[in-house]
Order: structure tokens, then sequence, then C-alpha cells
């Protein structure tokens, strides 16, 4: 397991910041290429049952609407129903919908990040009193279930006037305790020297969070940024409670509402509008995903 | 000016310095307080005034609709004689102690496992995503297929290993919720996975190398340089991890909705339906304040080992 | 962070004089001049019920126009209960679920609407009748009757259904149904009101929900649980984990027979013209009974669907809300809702005869005889308490059909969740 245990990846996107590595050359050993093989072997199987409802509801996608649920399982359609997605695209509000929840995405996680990661640096390099009680409040309150006070949250936004727009989920969103909370456990990895070294070089404390902070947590801050991008996208009560307007809908709340108001639930075409809502996050996941496994050497600023 | 912001300075028995001190005090804590208002003044305004007045219709018969008469704390001395509330709390714990464990060690062994250069690494952890995106409608049909006593997979391959009598899962009183709990660490796991990634990049790789040249195996560097380094993260995803248990909601709805009878019933749920379904607000308020405090609790306890563990 | 607590509370005292201020602020306008209303509806695609009323209403009253919101049809009544409690709620509030009727009510949000005459013989009106005044008038009363596929009958070689049955003889033909070559005799839906709707109104005249008591159910849950286990009809646990639809189940000709309540007739034909169903001649049957004394007039049950007014509507609206409930619930209400597949709350020859005269729908006298002539109990009694007893019994529900309780454990438990958690009177 030795080959899965050490951490090997390359910074190579922020090569400047650490020292420039060369390649390993040490001779691969048997124990090490059986190591591999049983990786592999484990990674096959896990993805086989990670991804296998997904296949279902793709291969379901295609079938008749009577046909997804029968008995026995049936894994695949008898003839392809690319109907389906012709369906969903043409005759739903598709085009809309995604375009209302990229903005939403977007916006909220813009916020999130800059919110989030400003205030967490306050949480976790400034001292002041009650800094840790007023942090545990932040934390507590994600323990409340957000259905027990959307009554009264949602009186609030109607009186401020910005429900039914989609100023709501923005605002509903963006601020979340969870960011902070993330980006400064994050911060607290973080060498203090750093920052001591910064203040001897007389920056100031909104310089050191923008250039050396915000550098050094880019893993954090794109693992935060994916996660509210992911579920801001598929978020439902949210926006099933405070945009009314069929101009205003999410994929979500899109979908669902255009397959209820078919006769009964049609699972067949709400799979392939289903499939159709992950693909965007799909293509955002493999290509960012750099960000947050290349190491940032943080050791080459030390000196 | 450096020492102005240095956080701890001796304390000599100066007056003019201690009086420059309290300045430095006083600015310290307005730099801070000017780093956290952003993000504060929106989750003060849409998240914690919200929540304070669910405190207060806590102790009132709040019925939704404007009139909220105080009734002091009967709400929750009659959740305290409620055998829902009771079952509901013993299941959430019962799934909790199941669910975090399980959790906290498939997405550290995910990451673990995904944070290498085999290739083709970047297709698997794409992978193990995917349940975390997939529409959770999706997930609980599939599972529910799935787990099908008569013609679900999960029986048909514990009968070809020669298990006679496989459980009958969800529509079984005791199997159900270990039933929701795989279901539930598997769509997770990509989740925490990636939080896992994160925190992995702040241990310096020359730590890892320093300890190969000790003569560390692979399980020595992994208790000695891997967990120390990934404390901050560990601490972050537990906390995370426990809160989001005491809250398990959507995935339960969609897969048993409670049942079989009230096998599977949790806490949100019995918010829920007495807010929603019963319209007895103030009294499923009162059911949130104590599922609030449950989890203030459990965090606490966290942060002080967490603290000490630091010290 | 004593200073902290302050300005939160503070925050908190400024919200709540927000939520105060927004229950009370409708300054009435006199005007005779055209009005318009809102009226709150569901999936208004496939639910042209309201569209239909609106119009017609439109037509006999040119000065008024209603307006139609729309809400999703499984969160209806938490968006509904949300607008209300924000002051934006519609000015006529489409009562879906009966069982809500009273936490609109207790709440203040609904009008007495006693003063709106109804015409004779109209169903479900008691419904919404809180202390003797009303609160809403019902226009739609769907029943429960059995569905049957001809065709399957004819193959199997039993005999149609003949306004006769008992559950006995139901369940024996499901049996001869299977063993003629149907893949099941008869499908039951997972939803708990089609065991205990009718083990309610049959055994207890509607009164069994709110007695605390619940014995009666005893003999339905033991003649389901039996048909499930010798395969005459699909059994609970397969029926849930692949989520059958009970379209499905009978439009596919999966099942021979299957109680429904009568919305599926429009369903049923709609599917059949687009090929999402099966082609082939089907019926509705009353449905079995617990002995012949009641064929003459069949026992079913069944929920009205109505339309209230809201408390706080402007007053100048009043009364041109009042009349639109008068025309919903009288007879040209009912016939422009018979002739687009809805069953109205009043029914008389000529809407029966609307009703059946649709394309599609099945023409034998059996089926025109169940559509119109039963007694109706209700399926959830007016009642604060009918939404917490009937979260209880449906969990006793999945707890007997899916077998993992015993059917008189179950319903001890049951009563027992009832008399601790509820109270009875």
């Amino acid at each position: 397991m030795s080959a899965l245990l050490a951490p090997e990846t390359e910074a190579e996107g922020l090569r400047k910041l650490g020292d420039p590595r060369p390649r390993d050359t040490r001779p691969v050993s048997t124990g090490r290429h059986v190591a591999r093989v049983i990786g592999y072997v484990v990674l096959v199987v896990a993805s086989v049952g990670v991804l296998m409802p997904f296949f279902w509801m793709v291969t379901s996608s295609l079938k008749e609407p009577n046909d997804v649920f029968s008995i026995p399982l049936q894994w695949l359609p008898d003839v392809p129903q690319w109907s389906n997605y012709a369906e969903i695209w043409f005759e739903s509000g598709m085009l809309t919908w995604l375009r209302n929840t990229l903005i939403l995405s977007v916006a909220v996680t813009f916020l999130q990040l800059l919110t989030g990661s400003f205030a967490a640096y306050g949480f976790a390099r400034m001292r002041f009193p009650g800094r840790d009680w007023l942090f545990l409040v932040y934390i507590a309150t994600i323990a409340v279930p957000w259905q027990s006070y959307m009554i009264p949250q949602f009186i609030l936004l109607s009186n401020l006037k910005v429900s039914n727009t989609l100023w709501a989920i923005i605002l509903l969103q963006a601020f979340g305790a969870f960011g902070v909370f993330l980006m400064k456990q994050y911060y607290e990895t973080i060498p203090e020297e750093l920052s001591e070294a910064a203040r001897l070089d007389g920056l100031s404390e909104y310089a050191i969070w923008r250039r050396i902070m915000l550098p050094l947590s880019v893993p954090a801050l794109a693992s935060l940024g994916l996660l509210t991008f992911v579920n801001t996208w598929n978020d439902y009560l949210g926006p099933l409670i405070y945009l009314r307007d069929p101009s205003l809908w999410t994929v979500q709340l899109g979908l669902k509402s255009f397959v209820s108001n078919l006769f009964d639930t049609n699972y067949a075409l709400l799979f392939a509008g289903l499939t159709i809502s992950v693909i965007p996050i799909a293509i955002i996941f493999t290509l960012g995903q750099r960000y947050f496994v290349e190491g940032i050497a943080t050791s080459g600023l030390k000196g | 000016m450096t020492t102005a912001v240095a956080p701890q300075t001796d304390a000599p028995p100066v007056t003019p310095r201690q009086r420059r001190r309290s300045r430095m005090k006083l600015r310290n804590a307005l730099i801070g307080w000017s780093f956290i208002l952003p993000n504060f003044a929106g989750f003060a305004l849409l998240t914690l005034v919200p929540v304070l007045i669910l405190f207060y219709m806590s102790f009132t018969n709040w019925n939704v609709f404007g009139k909220a008469d105080f009734i002091g704390i009967a709400n929750f001395q009659r959740l305290i004689g409620d055998g829902s509330f009771r079952t509901a709390v013993v299941n959430t714990l019962y799934y909790s102690v199941m669910h975090i464990p399980l959790t906290l060690v498939v997405s550290l062994g995910l990451a673990l496992l995904l944070n290498t250069k085999l290739r083709g690494v970047r297709f698997f952890r794409t992978a193990a995503f995917f349940p975390y995106i997939t529409s959770i409608v999706a997930i609980a049909m599939v599972w529910n297929l799935m787990f099908s006593p008569d013609y679900g997979p999960v029986n048909e391959i514990l009968r070809f290993i020669g298990i006679q009598d496989p459980p009958g899962w969800l529509t079984s009183t005791e199997w159900a919720m270990p039933a929701v709990v795989i279901v539930s660490t598997w769509r997770d796991m990509g989740y925490y996975m990636i939080l896992f990634l994160a925190g992995l990049q702040t241990i310096p790789r020359e730590l890892h190398e320093a300890a190969r040249v000790d003569g560390a195996n692979v399980w020595q560097r992994f208790t000695n340089v891997t967990l120390p380094g990934l404390r901050p993260t560990t601490f972050f995803v537990t906390v995370m991890l426990t809160i989001n248990s005491f809250k398990i909601f959507d995935l339960i709805l969609v897969m048993t909705d409670g049942g079989p009878g009230q096998a599977t019933l949790v806490l949100s749920q019995f918010i829920y339906r007495k807010g929603f379904e019963e319209s007895q607000f103030g009294y499923a308020s009162a059911a949130s304040v104590a599922l609030f405090f449950l989890c203030l609790i459990v965090t606490l306890v966290q942060f002080l080992i967490n603290k000490r563990r630091n010290a | 962070m004593k200073r902290k607590l302050a300005v939160a509370v503070g925050l908190a005292a400024v919200a709540s004089l927000t939520l105060a201020a927004c229950s009370g602020d409708d300054s009435p306008s006199e005007s005779s001049g055209p009005v318009t209303l809102t009226l709150s509806g569901w999936s208004l695609e496939t639910t042209p019920e309201f569209q239909t009323l609106a119009d017609g209403f439109h037509e006999e009253n040119p000065d008024i126009t209603i307006e139609l919101k729309e809400y999703d049809p499984s969160e209806y009544n938490t968006l509904v209960t949300a607008d209300l409690a924000a002051g934006v709620g519609p000015d006529i509030i489409t009562q879906k679920e009966v069982k809500y009727v009273t936490t609109f009510q207790e709440g203040g949000q609904l009008m007495d609407v006693s003063d709106v005459e109804l015409p004779d013989g109209i169903a479900g009106a008691d419904s919404y009748k809180v202390d003797g005044v009303s609160y809403a008038v019902p226009y739609r009363n769907d029943s429960w009757v059995l569905f049957y596929n001809k065709a399957m009958f004819d193959a199997a070689g039993v005999d149609y259904p003949d306004g006769s049955w008992t559950w006995d003889d139901y369940a024996d033909a499901a049996a001869a149904l299977k063993a003629g070559g149907a893949p099941y005799g008869a499908y039951t839906h997972r939803w708990q009101s089609v065991i205990q709707g009718f083990a309610n109104s049959q055994e207890t005249q509607g009164d069994g929900v709110l007695s605390g008591d619940y014995g009666y159910m005893k003999s339905f849950y033991e003649r389901a649980l039996q048909m499930q286990n010798d395969g005459s009809m699909v059994d609970f646990n397969t029926s849930s984990a692949n989520q059958l639809t009970y379209q499905g189940e009978f439009g596919k000709q999966d099942a021979a027979m299957m109680p429904m309540g009568t919305w599926y007739v429009a369903t049923l034909i709609a599917q059949q013209a687009s090929g999402d169903s099966d082609t082939f001649d089907w019926g509705i049957a009353p449905i079995p009974q617990l002995d012949s004394s009641t064929t003459d007039e069949p026992v079913t049950f069944g929920d009205p669907t109505g339309f209230g007014i809201n408390a706080n509507i402007d007053s100048s609206k009043v009364d041109a809300a009042k009349a639109f409930l008068a025309y919903a619930a009288g007879e040209k209400g009912a016939s422009s809702l018979a002739a687009i597949g809805i069953t109205p709350a009043l029914t008389n020859d000529a809407v029966v005869d609307t009703y059946f005269s649709v394309e599609g729908a099945p023409t034998d006298e059996l089926s025109k005889f169940a559509w119109s002539t039963h007694v109706v109990y209700p399926e959830n009694p007016t009642s604060s308490k009918t939404a917490a007893i009937q979260g209880i019994l449906g969990d006793m529900h999945t707890a007997i059909m899916s077998g993992s309780t015993s059917v008189d454990d179950a319903i001890s438990q049951a009563e027992d969740r009832v008399k601790n958690e509820v109270g009875l009177d």
C-alpha cells in the first residue's frame, strides 16, 4: 500500500512558490507493483458501485415511461427513446432554467468564497473578545434544520420585497457559516510565521489576507467553491419556496414541475432532464479537480 | 507597527504601555470585526434573526398564522413525554453512531487512494463525486430496487455467497436503518473526500520524505505525519458530519419516509411532520431547539477535545 | 458578549415588528368597477378544472376576472401556508386536502361562507363545516370505485363484477384471475387509504379515525396480507421497492382489478389515447361491500375539493368571491367540470350523461351506476386532530403491509400512540 499512502502529487500549477523538485528516480519495487494492482482493483470495483445508480438513471432516461420500474429489474431499454431528450430540451424551459441556475450558482459561490474567506481570516488570525463564542454561534446555527425557520425567514424576505426574485436565493445561500468554518480550519494550518514575516515587511492585515492567505488556500477555496456550486445547483426546497415565477425557475424546480404537469410523473423524462443537469457539474469537476489536489509548497515561503 | 499587531506581548506594569496595549486591543478588535462584518451582516439578518425567532416560538403555541401565545416550557414538557420524539432521538443517534465513523473512514481512505499518481485517477476522483451530484430521487429509487428483498441484486449476491436468509432491508424494522446508513455513506463519501483532499495538500511533502529517511514504515508515516497534519481538516469534517447526521432528512424522506412503522423516523422528519403536516409550529420549534442543543453539546465536546490535542 | 446579545435581541425585535406589521394593512376601498380575484391551483396544464371554472364564471360575470396562481402540487399546502403567513395569499384558497381545513380555519385565514347558496344533493359540504359554520364550498368530490380490465377477465374466464360483490367475492375473483393466467388479479396501491378508507367507511360510517380504536381494520388488513401472500395481488414490498405506479400497473395490464378514486377515469382515457397505456376494454364497478345489505347504495369513501375565501381579502372583493363559490358549486359549474372528465360534487342525470359522453369513457350501465350512486363517507373527518392521527395510522400501515409487525401489535401500538401523542376528547 505504500504507493497509496504517500502523497506524490506534483505542484505544477504553483511551482514558482515551491522548491523545484526533481522527478522521483528511485527504482520501483515489486511490492509497489502489487500495491498498484490492488489499488486498481479496488478503484474499479468501487467505481462500478459508485456509478451504477447514475448509469441506471441514464439508461432509464431512454426508456418508455411505464418501463422505468418493472419486475424483474430491467437495466437497458429495448429501444432507446432519444425523443425523451428532445422533448425535455425543446418542450420545457430548459434553457431558461439552466441560465437561472447558472446565475445563482456563480453568484452564490463567488459571494460565499469572498465573504467566507474574509471572515475566516478574522476568526483564525485576529484576537478580540467574544471571538470564540461568536464562532460557536455560527456553527451552532448550522445545526438548526432549515425547515424549522424557513417560515420566519420567508416572512422576513417577503417584507424586504426580495421573495420571488433571484436575490432571495443569493442572499439565502451566500452567507452560510459552512464556508467560514471551512476556511478558518484551513487558515490554521498555514504557518503563523508567514504572516509575521509579512507584518515585518509592513503589510496590513488586509494585504496579508489578499497576498498570502488567499494564494496559499487555493485547494480549500477550490473545494469550498465546488461544494457550494453543487449545493446551489441541486437545491430544491429553497427555490421552491422563493421562486414562484416560472421565468425564475431553476433546473431542479422546473424539471419537477414539468414532470408533474404530465398526467402522472414521467420518470423517463425526469431522468433525461436530470442527466442533462448533471453534465455541467461533471465538466466543472473534471476540469477543476487539479486545484484541490495539487499541493501548495508552503515551505518554500518560509525562508 | 509589527509589535502593535503581534497577538501576545508580555504585560509589564507600566501605565503608558498599558494604555497603548488597550488601544491596540481595540484596534485589533476593530480590524477583526471588519473582516467578519460582511459575512456576519448577511448571516445575522438571514439566519440568526429567523433562528432567534424560532427560539422564541418554541415557548409558544404558534400555528404559523401570526397568533402565538406564550405558554412557557409546556412544549418542552410535552416533548419529554412524547413517545415519537423519543423514538426519533434514538433513531437519529443510532443513525449517527453508524454513519459518522463509517463515512470518516471511507472518505479518508478514498482521499488517500485518490491523492496518488495512479493512471486514471482523475476519472476515479470524478466517479467518487458522482453519488453526491446524482439526483437524490434517482438515488433513492435505484437503492430501493437494489435492496428489494426478493428480486434485488444485493440479496441475490448474498444468496450466491451462501447466506440463505438475507435481511429484508428496507422492509424490515431491524435492517431499514442499516440500509439507509449504507446509502448515505455511499452518497456522502465523495463530498467529504474532497475536503480531505484539500487538507492533504497542506502537509509538506518534506515531512514525508524526512520520515522515510528516518526509516518509518507506511503505517508509521500515516499515524505520525498524515494524521497530525490533517487534524484541522478532520476536526472540520467530524463537526460537519456530526451536524449533518443529526439533521439527516431528505434521503430518509425519499427512501423510507420514516418506515416501516417508525423504524427510521428521525428528528428532522419529526420536526417537519409536526410543523408542516400537523401545523404545530410552536411544538416543532421546541423540537428544533432540542436538536440544536444536542448538536451544540456534541460540537462543544469536539471543540474541547480538539483544543486539548492542539495544546 | 453582552453587547452582542443585546444587538441580536434588538434585531430579533425589529424582525418581529416587521412580522407583525404585515398582517393588517389592507385598506378597504369601495369600488364597483371590474374586480380581479386570484385563485390558487396546481399543475394547471393537466388540471384544467381551474381554468374551466374561471372562464365559465367570467363569461357570466364579465366584470369579474379570475386569475390563477399556480402552486407545486406535492408541496401545495406548504407553499400556501408560507404565502398566507407572509400576507401574500390568494383571494380564493383552494382546499386541496380536507385534513388541513381546520389549520387554516383556526389560524383565522378562512372567511365564513355559510351564506353562499348550495344546490340540493351536493356532496362533501359537511367536510368544510366547523361548529356549524361553513368555511369553504365543495366543487369536486371523487369517490373510490373498482376499476377492472374486461379483456383480462375474458382471457381468464372470470365473470365481470356485477355490482353485488363483497370483499370475499373480490378476493376469490383475484385468485381466479391469477389462476387463469393474469400476472396479478389485483393491485392495491401503497397509500394507507386503500385499506383504511374502506374499513373506515364501511365498518364505522366514517367515524373510525377519531375513535382511537382501530380493531375494525383488522379483517381488512388480514385479507390484504392473505392476497399478497398467495400472489393474487402485488405485494407491498415489491411495490415500494420498484416504486410501482398505479397507472402503470393497471394501464400496462399487470393487474386486472384496482380500487382507485374516480379521478383515474380521466387519466386512463388520456393515457390510452396517448399510448402511455395499453388499449383495452375496461369498466368501473362499485367497490366491494362488507355484505349484500349495502349493494343497492354502495358505501365508499372520498374527500371533496373545495374553495374557501381568504379572511384578509379586500372587502370590496367579497361579493365577487362568494359569487364565484356559488357558481363553482352549482349546476353550471358541475356540468362544465363533468365535460372535462372531473367528478363534480354535484351529480344529477344531466351531469352523468355529460361525463360519460367523453370519448373513451366506458359505456356500460354498471359503470354509470358506480360513478353516480353511492354513500360517500369522508376519508378525513374535519378536526384539528385528523392530520396527526392520519400520520400515526400511516406508520401503522407500512408496519403491517411490509410484514414487519403483526396486525394486532401494530394496531395496539397505533392506539397507544393516538392516546399518548394526540389525546382524545
